[in-house]
């Protein structure tokens, strides 16, 4: 049964679907990411993530951005402040998968990665 | 030979998506690469977003140029701006040209992420993903960034 803190998210040309597998979470992303104030929606949506995978105690939430054709900086923000957050208290493995075909992923997903090494993991589709 | 795009609207921030996917289908004809043409218009779209939020209000428009000469593309983006928010810029111009840039970028997204309010990080994102110089003219109340993109094979 999906829980309701894993009810997806659909706004202003975004999609984000969670779905849980064992010890996985996986939010699948399709749309794009461009619209003002994008923590408005996006931050507390990361924070209600944040807080099922460690209540369920996860091994790895993973973010598939393969279908998300762009992201404004503003957008970046928002996996900065949750990827903060987990380097501050870790409790799962963040795997950021990214298509090495578009452009912003392959230089955005690699920078965002080295703020924290130890708990964020970058992976590449189609090398 | 040149290429010359030029569009001037009101701060309106639904038009930064149509403009972003406008100059991305037109780099690709233009150059053949789409690399390019999508760090160009990720670009184009940064700078429309800062001009939007930062723009003055009494003169109600914004203008964006993309020329293509001499092996390069100059992205320009103008507004008119307020004297505290030209200077807020010219302190994050000399902040993003004080270092190299990914530290400067991976810094700046540390300080954003412990302070709320804008992220701050749309320069240095076009200076270091996408590998532009970038330029500040002004002008009074007039403010133009440019952001200028070598080409290898023009």
């Amino acid at each position: 049964m999906v829980a309701e803190t894993l009810a997806p998210l659909t706004a202003e040309g975004l999609s984000i679907v969670p779905a849980v597998h064992d010890t996985k979470m996986r939010l699948t992303m399709s749309g794009t990411v461009e619209m003002r104030d994008p923590g408005e929606m996006l931050n507390p949506f990361w924070s209600r993530i944040d807080m099922e995978a460690r209540n369920r105690s996860l091994q790895s939430v993973e973010v598939d951005l393969q279908d998300l054709s762009f992201m404004n900086s503003s957008g970046i923000l928002t996996l900065v402040r949750w990827i903060t957050k987990l380097k501050a208290s870790a409790a799962y493995r963040l795997v950021i998968r990214y298509d090495r075909n578009v452009t912003w992923q392959r230089s955005s997903i690699p920078t965002l990665a080295k703020l924290a090494p130890n708990v964020v993991v970058p992976q590449e589709i189609n090398g | 030979m040149s290429d010359y795009v030029e569009m001037r609207f009101g701060p309106r921030w639904t038009y930064i998506s149509c403009v972003r996917k406008f100059v991305a289908s037109f780099f690709m004809i233009g150059l053949a690469d789409k690399e390019r043409a999508e760090q160009i218009s990720m670009a184009a779209s940064e700078l429309l977003e800062n001009a939007v939020k930062y723009a003055s209000e009494e003169e109600g428009y914004l203008k964006i140029s993309i020329e293509k000469q001499n092996n390069e593309v100059d992205v320009c983006v103008k507004n008119h701006a307020e004297a505290q928010q030209i200077n807020t810029l010219r302190r994050e111009f000399a902040l993003i040209h004080a270092g190299e840039p990914e530290s400067v970028y991976l810094k700046k997204m540390e300080e954003a992420a412990m302070t709320e309010g804008q992220s701050r990080l749309g320069l240095i994102r076009i200076l270091f993903e996408a590998g532009a110089r970038l330029r500040l003219d002004v002008n009074d109340s007039e403010v133009s960034i440019h952001a200028i993109f070598p080409l290898e094979n023009a």
